[in-house]
């Protein structure tokens, strides 16, 4: 039972990153980005690139587990940039944003799995452990350290953002354009940085998600589009823009799947999911939290 | 169409031929339905002096070419590798359609398409390995199940809007993929792998040429198919019903207002379309005896969107010429590794970010920017038709008017520019007699002014007083007096009269 709660926990913070970072997008720049599954598989790259140098350069413990988030968080924000550069502020002024920016990230998805075929080949890079290895008993059930790690690595980071968001002056930029984009241009807030900082910041969460999971599976040219759908599904669930939402949608959908593996078949859990967020988008078409498209409106 | 011929300038080639006006026009119409064959309009040739008929609609031309080449030029080159190329752009093809049905006339942005498809494919293909299914009962069995997958997904339809669905939808691939590769009884153990499924053309003869070409003909029906079920569809009441409700919040308030129920409507093509669907999944399970789970890759439902979106979105013929170019890519120059779809993504960014609807916007669009450049072009050149606007010469029957105007414009102009203090004050010294060329140029000009408003000379007293008026040009009508000025001598008021009408030359 508690392990069924732990794996639900890790399932939830690891998706849940993704699904903010598409939920924060969206809500401020009214932008759908599915280059998600490129920004996440580009951090699982860019922190596999900083292992290998650093293996080789002799660095280990606690400073590798550094250097690989951070090379993660980096590499993800980078490629967040590269997608709005071509994809947000191009097409930004023009009409039919929504369906066109959407088009473009798919593109820009298409592109960026074949980019990564050409220069790391097909094969899985696997990710040193970031928390060590170890497991801590307790009863009859454990928890190993990744998996402490990244409930608490992503809880952390998380509540860092929320902070930033709430307290500081870009934070309130960033609020401002969630809350009305055409306000905020009134009031002096630049919509093109604070969008490019939007897509940096979900970005980085994303690689910050990608290392974590990387910690259980591989690095891949195709490894984003799992925690695509899902963090898509979960943003859907949460209400597009709601940070509230978005967090119990994943800890729903991650107990969802982890009871779903556990006692039925794990062949069940991608139906018991689509059926789990259609059933809350009947009750709630805006999702759970999503009453702010209802204002936008 | 709906334009009206321009008088001048480019008129687009209509293809007319001349009526034989002793027998009854008869109009020919699809079988079945009250829709004529070709747009037809007849018109009176005042060259010919003879009646003809003028095809309004010249779209039937260009897809009967394009299919005719679509037909023709595999089977008359026979090579096997050209033959499965273009067998498999008329399943894509079909499958575009069959979207671009649900995107453009139903509206519904529906990522949904593959996963209905391989449900499609994996149903008829276990069906008929494990009941030994026949290859046309295959074919029900797929669009049985793609009308019931649609039936499914079309469910949430209703409540969310626009990009919700699409977000939705768009996991279905994966999770089907998912589900297929825990599955036994879908070939799980063999990653997603399916074979020996009943096939159209014997195994025997696949190895031939014609067995080949048989092949490919199959598809090309399949094709066939799928686009009339397009036009029946999208052309049908309930294409036209659904047009109303096309593309905004307010055009669906409006047609829920005049009593169309579109969401039911919507509900109809899509499950007709997911019938479809599935109908072309199970003709790809027989077409390569098996299915694979390539058919649930996010990569493949991207090359898809790819195909629609260079060529088109919401058109039928812009999914057919996007998936001839991108099929084209990715199939034919296989020794290009991953860069083909890298070409084709680039190809799709391209055309989001510069062209307003692929390759079948682009001559709207160009048209556009060509009227908006003629526009700034007529703008500058404003002068060379005096008065007249360029666009209003078409319409003037008289051209010498247009010619005079440009005439008097330019002689002003040079008149304006001979006016200075040196003229005038020889016309001061001398108003009458022989003058320098210039000065005399500019009196004649006076001279032949319309006599309305003319300036003239009024004697008041003989030798002792005059004043300047101006005419009425009517007969009865008095002239009128210009101003309270008199003048002693006649010189003078000449000068006077010189001077108004040098200042009214200069205000023109």
């Amino acid at each position: 039972m508690i392990e069924v709660v732990i794996s639900a926990a890790v399932l939830a913070s690891m998706y849940g990153l993704v699904a903010i970072g598409i939920s924060f997008t969206w809500a401020s720049i009214g932008m759908l980005n599915l280059a998600q599954g490129f920004i996440f598989t580009a951090g699982g790259y860019a922190a596999w690139v900083f292992a290998e140098f650093a293996i080789s350069a002799g660095i280990s413990g606690p400073l590798l587990s550094v250097g690989v988030l951070t090379f993660g968080m980096l590499g993800s924000a980078v490629a967040g940039l590269a997608v709005g550069s071509i994809a947000f502020l191009p097409l930004q002024d023009r009409d039919n944003f929504r369906t066109r920016s959407l088009i473009a990230t798919l593109a820009i998805s298409l592109i960026g799995t074949q980019v990564w075929l050409i220069f790391f080949g097909p094969q899985n890079k696997p990710l040193p452990p970031v928390f060590g290895e170890g497991r801590i008993e307790f009863g009859n059930a454990g928890i190993s350290y990744g998996q402490l790690g990244t409930i608490i690595v992503a809880s952390v980071m998380l509540g860092l953002v929320i902070l930033w968001m709430r307290s500081s002056r870009r934070g309130l930029q960033m609020r401002a354009m969630m809350m009305n984009p055409l306000g905020a241009a009134v009031v002096g807030v630049s919509v093109r940085t604070t969008g490019m900082r939007v897509l940096a910041i979900s970005g980085a969460l994303t690689g910050l998600s990608s290392v974590l999971l990387a910690q259980i599976f591989f690095v891949s040219p195709t490894s984003g589009v799992q925690p695509l759908t899902v963090g898509l599904i979960i943003s859907l669930a949460g209400g597009l823009g709601s940070i509230p939402g978005t967090v119990i949608a994943a800890g729903l959908v991650g107990l969802a799947e982890a009871v779903t593996a556990r006692y039925l078949q794990q062949s069940l859990v991608p139906f018991v999911l689509f059926g789990i967020v259609v059933l809350i988008l009947i009750f709630r078409p805006r999702g759970l939290g999503g009453l702010l498209e209802d204002v936008r409106e | 169409m709906s334009k009206s011929t321009p008088l001048v300038g480019r008129r687009s080639w209509r293809p007319k031929w001349p009526v034989n006006t002793d027998r009854v026009f008869k109009r020919r119409r699809y079988f079945g339905t009250k829709r004529s064959v070709l747009k037809l309009q007849g018109q009176f040739n005042p060259k010919t002096l003879r009646r003809e008929l003028v095809l309004t609609d010249k779209k039937p031309l260009f897809w009967i070419a394009a299919l005719t080449i679509l037909l023709v030029l595999p089977l008359g080159v026979g090579n096997q590798r050209f033959l499965s190329l273009f067998g498999i752009i008329c399943i894509y093809a079909a499958i575009n359609v069959m979207w671009t049905l649900i995107i453009g006339t139903a509206g519904l942005q529906s990522f949904a398409t593959l996963a209905t498809v391989g449900v499609g494919a994996y149903g008829s293909a276990y069906l008929s390995i494990t009941y030994g299914l026949p290859w046309p009962l295959m074919l029900v069995a797929g669009a049985g199940f793609g009308a019931l997958m649609g039936w499914i997904i079309s469910l949430p339809a209703r409540r969310l809007d626009g990009l919700y669905y699409a977000l939705l939808t768009l996991g279905l691939s994966e999770f089907m993929r998912n589900f297929v590769t825990q599955s036994d009884a879908l070939g799980g153990k063999f990653n997603g792998a399916l074979f020996g499924v009943a096939q159209i053309v014997p195994s025997d003869l696949l190895t031939t040429r014609a067995g080949q070409s048989l092949l490919y003909l199959t598809a090309f029906i399949a094709l066939l198919v799928i686009l009339i079920v397009f036009r029946w569809v999208n052309g049908g009441r309930i294409g036209l019903m659904l047009k109303t409700a096309a593309t905004s919040k307010e055009d669906e308030s409006f047609a829920s207002a005049i009593g169309v129920d579109f969401q039911k409507a919507r509900t109809h093509v899509f499950i007709i379309a997911s019938a479809a669907l599935g109908f072309m999944g199970a003709f790809y399970a027989t077409y390569i005896g098996g299915t694979s789970l390539q058919i649930f890759s996010l990569e493949l439902l991207l090359l898809m969107l790819a195909m629609i979106v260079i060529g088109g979105l919401g058109k039928a013929e812009g999914a057919l010429i996007g998936t001839v170019i991108v099929v084209g890519i990715t199939q034919w120059f296989t020794d290009w590794g991953p860069w083909r779809v890298v070409l084709v993504g680039v190809l799709a960014l391209l055309s989001v970010l510069y062209t307003r609807n692929g390759i079948f916007g682009l001559k709207a669009q160009i048209q556009e920017i060509r009227e908006r450049r003629q526009a700034l072009h007529r703008a500058a050149i404003t002068g060379r038709y005096a008065e007249y606007l360029p666009q209003q010469a078409p319409d003037i029957h008289d051209k010498s008017l247009i010619v005079g105007r440009v005439f008097e414009r330019t002689l002003r102009d040079r008149l304006k520019s001979w006016i200075d203090p040196d003229i005038i004050k020889e016309h001061e010294l001398k108003p009458m007699g022989q003058h320098s060329d210039h000065l005399e140029r500019m009196l004649n000009y006076f001279r032949k002014a319309p006599i309305p408003d003319k300036y003239a000379v009024y004697c008041v007293e003989p030798f002792a007083s005059y004043r300047v008026v101006a005419l009425s040009g009517l007969p009865g009508v008095p002239p009128r007096i210009v101003d309270d000025k008199t003048y002693p001598s006649l010189e003078e008021a000449y000068h006077a009269v010189f001077l108004r009408r040098v200042n009214d030359l200069r205000a023109s």
